[in-house]
């Protein structure tokens, strides 16, 4: 089998659970989003990966082999991390060089393929910097170069955008997404930005309190939730959840609302916000608050009520979270 | 408004820091008369070498006593550091509890009057036939200078990103290859601070060197000078000694002013942090 | 490889010598301190009991230098601590030459003591040292600064401030410079003088400051024995003999092995306790703060 698979995987630390019985496949080619909020395992979940800590259960393997209790030199991983973590004493040909040499690569070649991977993320006329001496976005490809040259069967990148600024960040997100497609090796990139994880990833999976809740597209995790805490995690401004009835509770997008004024639930207008191209309305209903996101120049109807259709409704239990089938 | 008493005050105390060794200065080059002169009226005349070429000439010559502490004080830093960079190394990889507890008693013991230790050190270089024995002081030199020394350079190494040595991991470097090539280099100004912190130590020490060393040829500068003292405690010609006490401070006053950055971060690094 | 184990085999030499250099010479003191070894003995260990315990409890000489390091530690302590103070906070502003400066005021505390105690002893020479050749130029007559006790001690402690105020200084140095400029502006803004801000802002910020360099220097000052054995001698008739010579003097001169590691184990459960003093009283300021 190829590719990286893990099977119930676990990590405790000093009687805390970090991550438990965790499952999962990535393909070659393929980029996994590990999705969640700070502390929910993710960042374990790659040190675990990359040999950095030990496990405490499961199994990891990648390309068929069992890498679990393999040391993370010898494992063929490499990892982008969220603070770069560059050689702040060597240039740039010298932290990408530092690996090679002591893997005891012949200076030809690895002069050879520096130049290559220097070409591929455009860091020419930069060799001779030092980190302090580069700019985020190059930092960061520096880092990236430094990974991409192990010719690495696994690709771990830890929130490898969180210290660039926005702009930045939307300009390099379709860069890198090809990038990682075209390596041939399986990726899991870590962050908590779902914007990141939506637009970059073939599948997330999404991890709460070191559990892993669903793995699935974008798509499928969006519009089909499998709980409660995957429905209000992803989308933003995040999904209304209705007061609850008979044990079960109601869960609408925020989008999937629409403004009538008649056969809906009565609503009242307690702020209105405008977002530019669409506007956001807080509402008040018999049910709980309410928020609706509609096109920004739609006008509101006298009386205003709101109303849904049957299909868009997503249904959990009120007390485990868990989607009713 | 506020300056002139600010930098009148600085000057007071550069003259209270700098008068007695300028006396010293003044002391060896003047010649024996002239010191003890009734009125120091001759201002002009009375100045002389001959009292550097005494000390400079005697048996044994004084840079003997240079050379000596100058010996010892490479030696137990070569051999702190060569113990305390491993050892702070891997003081970083316990547990907290246990760093924190190691730590403690790390403090405890750089803050240990030392001169208590001499009896029972003198046993061990009895016992070991260490006695007079120049480089060996680098032993208990070392083991004086370990404490301060591991809490300088474990401050230093958790200043570092934790990342950076995980990235070497990933690159498949082994722990000498980690040491050498990624946290020795970023380690440099700590391990400057700490060399020279621990050859000041070894240099000035006088307890240990006084009991473990008794041929005048092996004095180091501080016994060396102890006992030309003696020698002539209340003898009139100063000047010889104050040319002594002039040349044992060249050596420093030259590494004070090389170093006078990496002296202060050590002094305070090493005792805030730890 | 990279086993638990590793971590703790880099760590094992240095504390081994570190255990041999501090620990193993306490734990003989306890056991030399049961014994008689001493000429008498032909320096071989023989049991005698708690006899050096006893003849400690009953030595005046030890409780009269016990009292002496005690004065003369707690009187540089306090000097040492002031003029630190002052010093760095005449350093904690911007400067010309800053390196130059810090390099001078070093220079006192990187001299080996004995070097300068030599250098001390000519200034205070009766009757040809710079000092009493002032006193005659203006008039005055010769005198001899270490031949009575009052002025002895005096200069004792002088010397030991004068070397050691720069470490203290540099340590407080570091802390002013460790507090954000924001908080002092703050208090300006509030309308606080210079005293106001040192007392409400400066002094509680740099107080764990003032304690790490109040311990460190209290140890070692309790401990004072190369300026004193190269300075006075201990003289005159003992008046700034400190624990540490008589401890050294029992060893090297008497050759009373036995009884030296008696006076330094009595000496060290006296820095013990001081320090333990120290603290506790540390604790019971902060303790009235909150």
């Amino acid at each position: 089998m190829s590719g990286l698979g893990v099977q119930r995987l676990s990590r405790r630390l000093a009687g805390r659970v970090l991550l438990e019985d965790l499952n999962l496949e990535v393909a070659p080619g393929e980029v996994l989003a590990l999705l969640g909020p700070s502390g929910c395992g993710k960042t374990t979940t790659l040190r675990l990966l990359a040999g950095l800590d030990p496990v405490s259960g499961g199994q990891i393997l990648l390309n068929g082999r069992e890498i679990t209790a393999e040391p993370a030199g010898t494992r063929q991983v490499a990892m982008v991390f969220q603070s770069y973590a560059l050689y702040p004493h060597l240039t740039v040909v010298g932290n990408l060089e530092l690996g090679l040499e002591v893997r005891g690569m012949p200076a030809a070649q690895r002069r050879e393929r520096i130049a290559a991977v220097i070409a591929l993320l455009q860091l020419q006329g930069l060799e001779q910097r030092r980190p302090a001496q580069l700019s985020g976005g190059q930092r960061q490809r520096v880092a990236l170069a430094r990974a991409l040259l192990r010719q690495p069967q696994l690709m771990l990148l830890d929130e490898p955008m969180s210290n660039l600024d926005a702009q930045l960040r939307d300009a390099l997100r379709p860069e890198l997404r090809e990038l990682l497609r075209g390596g041939g090796h399986p990726a899991i990139y870590v962050t908590h930005d779902q914007q990141e994880a939506l637009g970059l990833a073939d599948r997330i999976a999404v991890l709460h309190q070191g559990r892993l809740q669903q793995v699935g597209t974008p798509h499928a995790l969006y519009h089909d939730p499998a709980n409660r805490f995957v429905a209000s995690f992803l989308g933003r401004p995040a999904i209304n959840l209705l007061a609850p009835e008979a044990g079960r509770q109601l869960a609408l997008r925020p989008e999937h609302l629409q403004m009538v004024s008649q056969d809906g639930l009565p609503v009242r207008l307690l702020r209105r916000e405008w977002l530019g191209a669409q506007q956001r309305l807080w509402l008040e209903s018999s049910r709980g608050p309410l928020t609706l996101v509609c096109g920004a120049d739609e006008p509101l109807p006298e009386p205003l009520q709101v109303r849904w259709r049957a299909d868009r409704e997503l249904w959990f239990e009120a007390s485990s979270g868990e989607r009713c089938r | 408004m506020k300056r002139p008493p600010h930098l009148l005050l600085l000057l007071a105390a550069l003259l209270w820091s700098l008068l007695p060794l300028l006396w010293q200065l003044i002391t060896s080059l003047r010649t024996p008369e002239a010191l003890v002169a009734p009125t120091p009226a001759a201002w002009l005349s009375g100045w002389t070498l001959a009292n550097y070429r005494q000390v400079l000439l005697g048996d044994p010559p004084f840079w003997r006593y240079l050379l000596n502490s100058a010996l010892v004080g490479a030696a137990s830093t070569g051999l702190t550091l060569a113990l305390a960079i491993p050892a702070a190394y891997g003081l970083q990889q316990q547990t907290l509890r246990l760093q924190r507890l190691l730590t403690l008693l790390l403090l405890a013991a750089a803050m240990f009057p030392y001169v208590l230790l001499f009896l029972a050190l003198l046993e061990l270089a009895r016992l070991l036939g260490w006695g007079n024995q120049l480089l060996a002081l680098a032993v208990p030199y070392a083991g004086l200078s370990l404490p301060l020394a591991v809490l300088l350079l474990r401050a230093a190494l958790a200043d570092l990103p934790p990342e950076l040595e995980d990235a070497a991991r990933l690159e498949g470097l082994n722990l000498w290859q980690r040491l050498r090539r990624v946290l020795l280099p970023l380690l440099a100004p700590a391990i400057a601070s700490t060399a020279i912190l621990v050859f000041l130590f070894s240099w000035n020490e006088y307890p240990i060197a006084l009991t473990w060393i008794s041929k005048a040829e092996l004095l180091t500068l501080p016994t060396a000078m102890a006992r030309i003292g003696g020698s002539s405690v209340y003898a009139v010609p100063y000047g010889a000694y104050a040319a002594a006490t002039v040349l044992g401070s060249l050596p420093l006053l030259a590494l004070v002013l090389l170093f006078q950055r990496q002296i202060v971060s050590g002094l305070t690094q090493g005792a805030v942090k730890g | 490889m990279t086993t638990a184990l590793q971590p703790l085999l880099l760590l094992l030499p240095a504390l081994l010598l570190v255990a041999g250099v501090f620990l193993w010479p306490l734990l003989r003191y306890g056991w030399l301190s049961l014994q008689a070894s001493s000429v008498l003995t032909g320096l071989v260990p023989v049991p005698n009991g708690g006899a050096n315990w006893q003849r400690l409890l009953a030595d005046g000489r030890f409780w009269q230098d016990a009292a002496q390091t005690l004065r003369f530690a707690g009187v540089s302590l306090a000097l040492e601590l002031l003029l630190g103070l002052a010093l760095a906070l005449l350093l904690h502003r911007p400067l010309p030459r800053r390196g130059l400066l810090r390099a001078a005021v070093l220079l006192p505390w990187a001299l080996p003591t004995t070097v300068m105690a030599l250098g001390w002893r000519w200034i205070l020479n009766d009757p040809h040292g710079p000092l009493n050749r002032l006193i005659q130029g203006l008039g005055g007559n010769a005198y001899g600064f270490l031949s009575t006790p009052a002025t002895t001690w005096l200069f004792t402690v002088l010397a030991d401030v004068w070397k050691t105020t720069p470490f203290v200084a540099l340590l407080l140095l570091a802390g002013l410079q460790a507090i954000p400029a924001e908080l002092e502006e703050a208090l300006v803004l509030e309308g606080a003088g210079p005293l106001q801000r040192l007392w409400r802002l400066t002094l509680p910020l740099l107080a764990p400051y003032l304690l790490l360099a109040a311990l460190f220097r209290l140890a070692q000052a309790l401990g004072v024995f190369d300026l004193i054995q190269v300075l006075t001698g201990g003289g005159p008739a003992s008046s700034t003999e400190s624990l540490g010579l008589y401890a050294y003097l029992n060893g090297m001169r008497f050759l009373d092995f036995g009884y030296s590691a008696t006076v330094m184990l009595g000496m060290f459960v006296l820095v013990l306790l001081l320090t333990a003093a120290v603290l506790l009283l540390q604790h019971g300021w902060q303790g009235r703060r909150r």
